[in-house]
């Protein structure tokens, strides 16, 4: 029997440290301006759920969740996130005013375009942005034309030709600056920087796309040097054919979300050549991370598989303001509600539900700031809200179960000093009990679940844990304390009032 | 209230209040029985003939929302079916937010973004807004398959789980009670929502196994009680196993009423506050399953496993024996008396004690008012 009770100064302790702990760090999270991240439904924002195309390993993934993120950080949105669930990729940019233009940028599915090299570009030290279409020509002798390059077979050397290697960078492009992706139309000249490199190259308007591209993969050539073999599509071939006649022993570019990739040479073996009969091969100074990446690029465009949009969803800021507005009201109407209930029923110790909601509440609130300051949580979303409406019945209840017990031992004859005690030792093993089974029920929709579902759980997993805490540091010592202080006052508000013992008959 | 804290011969709500009411829960469970059944059977009826009115999220389809203060359900129709929407739906959601649904899914990925884009151009022209304050959501068509094969997932786990610590917790005979009051509450919302044709979406599925949660919790309040006054019934043999289920309902009853309330005045408060008034979907539709489950989930923790339990163990040979047993003694008849001073596990010595209290003033000895109280000490 003693276990759950305490000496006073024991209680005291417990329930001063609890009041502290909550405002403490409600107060905390208040002067570092620290606030729950808003989900899309409250904020308004964009969210959408892919699915891989065909089957993807991890790391293929991975790879996306990557090269999306790159993509919505490139937008300048703050707070979006991308991350792997289960099988599916979700982005979410809360908070951004213009939604469908996020969208647009994040989901389409960059091209890989092949561009002519006209010259290489020199860097300087400041850059001035010019429009599209209005880049300057490539001064006569920097021309990367076949003329220049003077490419000539010759097997007797490793490479089996000879070329022109001394054409400089033009220094007329050192001033200006390499075309933004956002800037990069096919259809016109631009100036890009190569992969990996400091080199930027003045690119001609795209002569093909990454559609005529069939597999693309990394292997080994004779000599032991990793290169990217492809195979041409069908419709891809003759056009592939087409493009290397015209820009034979030129450098072709190929250009992904602004970036070149890679400039090879376009070099067939015997100058009599006709078609390229539907595949082909880049050497060149690769790596086998840097030959396998080319090849994903040049495969997949961008990501690694294609991704189908399973569900979109962009919320206008205004309708996302009124869903937190209508939220919040229900939640304080409910809360209301429940309080003047319990006070009528309760009296004094309706008054401790009072305050322990209050204490609660302040703990929740900093809790949902620190963990959205950290991004760790799912943002709180409207559902995130429901949980907690929901969890006001969880968390009031385990003061009706303790409060009902009270009842009991107080009309089994019991003096109140004795009943807080008691009460509260069966008390405190229904609402384990009982919290337990709906932790369990969070815990499983949380790791089970895909979706806003997952918000639900997570808010009521985190209010159930604070009810646990709450009933044990700050119900448990203030109503002990209360019990033991408690004289049987004709006050409507006194505990015995509330538990209906009749105390005036004293 | 007050009037009821000074009387000695409570009222309805004061027996209530008091744990003091009589309700024969095991024994009318036929009663309880029925209705279940009869709403049970009237739903699945009603799935069967029409099914559910199941939202975009699980058929796949578009969606598009706008706030217009100064417009009306046909001028947005027009309006959207000139942009080349076949058959939209378009609804009034709350005060001012206007929803049209259709389904673009046969379209080509860039056929549908461009259709996207008309349709919120037509909206927010017709609302007179700019066209960033239309909210837009598609669901592929594969989208809700996945959502709801998870769900059922967690379902199953949470089943599982649920069954294992009950029977491991308290004994598998409630669990196996907590388990069919469970099934009862999936089993009535479902009727429910087939009945009125409420549209069914994620949310609504977050909602059911909320209550789930939610009933099992309650149920498991309820049992707790019931594994505490049953503890040594065998022992003292003055209460059948039936009759101790039904005084331990009748003292958790003013609890299981007021969890019941204070679950639901949130809940209500979101159907009526933040969804009709302020119109937020989502909002209705969590509040509208919770609100159905969790009068349903403390329907089924009173009514449906507390009866279904008494069912099950009274079959068992010691309560048998122990029920013909008390059945000689005759005391089963004292079962309103004894309710009243059977409280707590010790409660058993003071039974003498407390009904021969001057107190009684009711005939029938079924009320009793508390011992008084012993000075307090100083």
């Amino acid at each position: 029997m003693a276990t759950p009770v305490g000496t006073k100064r024991q209680l005291l302790t417990s329930l001063i440290l609890s009041l502290v702990i909550a405002f403490g760090s409600l107060g905390t999270t208040l002067v570092l301006g620290w606030g729950p991240k808003l989900g899309l439904d409250l904020a308004g924002g964009l969210s959408v759920v892919y699915k891989p195309a065909t089957t993807a390993t991890a790391s293929q993934m991975q790879e996306v969740v990557n090269i999306l993120n790159a993509r919505v950080n490139g937008l300048g949105v703050s707070g979006a996130t991308v991350q792997l669930q289960g099988k599916n990729v979700v982005v979410q940019a809360p908070g951004v005013k213009d939604a469908r233009a996020v969208l647009a940028a994040v989901g389409q599915t960059a091209q890989l375009f092949f561009r002519p090299v006209l010259c290489s570009a020199a860097t300087g030290k400041k850059l001035t942005v010019v429009a599209t279409g209005h880049l300057p020509a490539c001064g006569a002798k920097y021309l990367e034309s076949a003329a220049n390059l003077a490419v000539t077979p010759n097997a007797n050397i490793p490479a089996g030709f000879t070329m022109n290697s001394g054409i400089l960078p033009d220094p007329k492009f050192s001033t200006i600056a390499s075309t933004s992706p956002a800037a990069d139309n096919p259809n016109s000249e631009v100036l890009l920087p190569g992969l990996g490199t400091t080199q930027r190259y003045v690119l001609g308007p795209a002569v093909l796309s990454g559609t005529a591209i069939g597999k693309a993969y990394a292997s080994l050539d004779q000599t032991g040097a990793w290169v990217v073999a492809y195979t041409l599509t069908g419709a891809g071939s003759p056009k592939w054919d087409a493009v290397t006649k015209t820009y034979f022993h030129q450098q072709l570019a190929i250009e992904l979300d602004g970036v070149v990739q890679s400039a090879p040479l376009i070099l067939p073996a015997n100058t009599t050549w006709t078609s390229y009969g539907g595949q082909g091969q880049i050497s060149g100074s690769f790596t086998q991370a840097t030959a396998k990446s080319l090849a994903v690029a040049m495969e997949f465009g961008a990501l690694p598989v294609r991704l189908i949009p399973q569900t979109t969803q962009t919320v206008s800021p205004t309708l996302g303001h009124s869903a937190l507005i209508a939220g919040l009201g229900a939640g304080l109407v409910g809360l209301a509600l429940v309080l003047l209930y319990t006070i009528i029923y309760y009296r004094m110790l309706g008054l401790v539900i009072l305050l322990g909601l209050i204490a609660t509440a302040a703990l929740l609130w900093a809790v949902i700031s620190a963990l959205g300051h950290t991004a760790i949580a799912p943002s709180f979303s409207l559902a995130g809200v429901t949980g907690l409406i929901v969890s006001i019945g969880i968390t009031v209840d385990s003061y009706i179960v303790y409060f009902e017990r009270l009842k009991d031992e107080a009309r089994a004859g019991r003096s109140i000093r004795t009943s807080v005690d008691r009460g509260f030792k069966s008390a405190w093993r229904t609402v384990l009990a009982a919290d337990f089974v709906s932790l369990l029920a969070a815990v499983l929709l949380y790791l089970i679940s895909i979706g806003d579902v997952r918000g639900f759980a997570f808010f009521l997993g985190l209010s159930t844990l604070m009810d646990i805490f709450f009933t044990w540091y700050f119900t448990r010592p203030l109503v002990i304390l209360l019990g033991r202080r408690s004289t049987q006052s004709d006050s409507a508000l006194s505990m015995a009032a509330g538990l209906l013992t009749g105390g005036s008959n004293d | 209230m007050t009037d009821v804290a000074t009387t000695k011969t409570p009222g309805r709500f004061g027996r209530l209040y008091q744990g003091l009411t009589t309700i024969d829960f095991v024994g009318r469970r036929k009663v309880w029985f029925s209705v279940s059944i009869a709403i049970i059977v009237i739903g699945l009826c009603s799935l069967g003939i029409r099914g559910f009115n199941l939202g975009i999220d699980f058929k796949g389809g578009s969606s598009w929302e706008v706030q217009a203060t100064h417009s009306s359900v046909s001028a947005m129709t027009t309006a959207v079916t000139n942009a080349g929407l076949n058959q939209p739906v378009v609804e009034k959601l709350g005060s001012s937010t206007y929803q049209v649904s259709a389904n673009i899914n046969n379209l080509s990925q860039g056929a549908q973004v461009a259709e996207t884009t008309k349709v919120v151009n037509a909206m927010a022209t017709a609302a007179g807004v700019s066209p960033v304050q239309v909210s837009t959501a598609s669901v592929g068509p594969t989208w809700g398959g996945q959502v709801t094969n998870r769900a059922i997932e967690a379902l199953l786990a949470f089943f599982v789980a649920v069954v294992a610590y009950i029977s491991f917790r308290f004994e598998p005979k409630m669990a196996l009670a907590a388990f069919i009051a469970m099934l009862h509450d999936l089993l009535v919302t479902v009727g429910v929502y087939s009945i009125f044709g409420f549209q069914i979406t994620p949310d609504t599925v977050i909602a059911i196994l909320t209550i789930l949660g939610y009933s099992l919790y309650d149920t498991v309040v309820v049992f707790d009680r019931v594994r505490d006054n049953t503890g040594g019934i065998l022992k003292t043999g003055t209460m059948t196993y039936a009759e101790m289920v039904n005084l331990s309902m009748n003292q958790t009853l003013a609890r299981s009423i007021n969890t019941s309330l204070v679950a639901i005045l949130p809940v209500l408060s979101v159907l009526l506050v933040g969804a009709d008034l302020l119109g937020a979907t989502t909002l209705q539709n969590y509040g509208l399953a919770l609100f159905v489950g969790l009068v349903s989930g403390a329907y089924s923790s009173i009514f449906i496993a507390s009866p279904l339990l008494a069912m099950m163990k009274e079959r068992e040979p010691r309560f048998k024996e122990l029920a013909a047993r008390v059945a000689s003694k005759g005391e089963h008849k004292a079962f309103s008396a004894a309710s009243a001073a059977l409280l707590g596990s010790e409660g058993l010595q003071r039974v003498s004690g407390v009904t021969n209290a001057a107190g009684a003033q009711r005939p029938d000895g079924s009320v009793i008012t508390p011992r008084p109280r012993k000075q307090k000490r100083r």
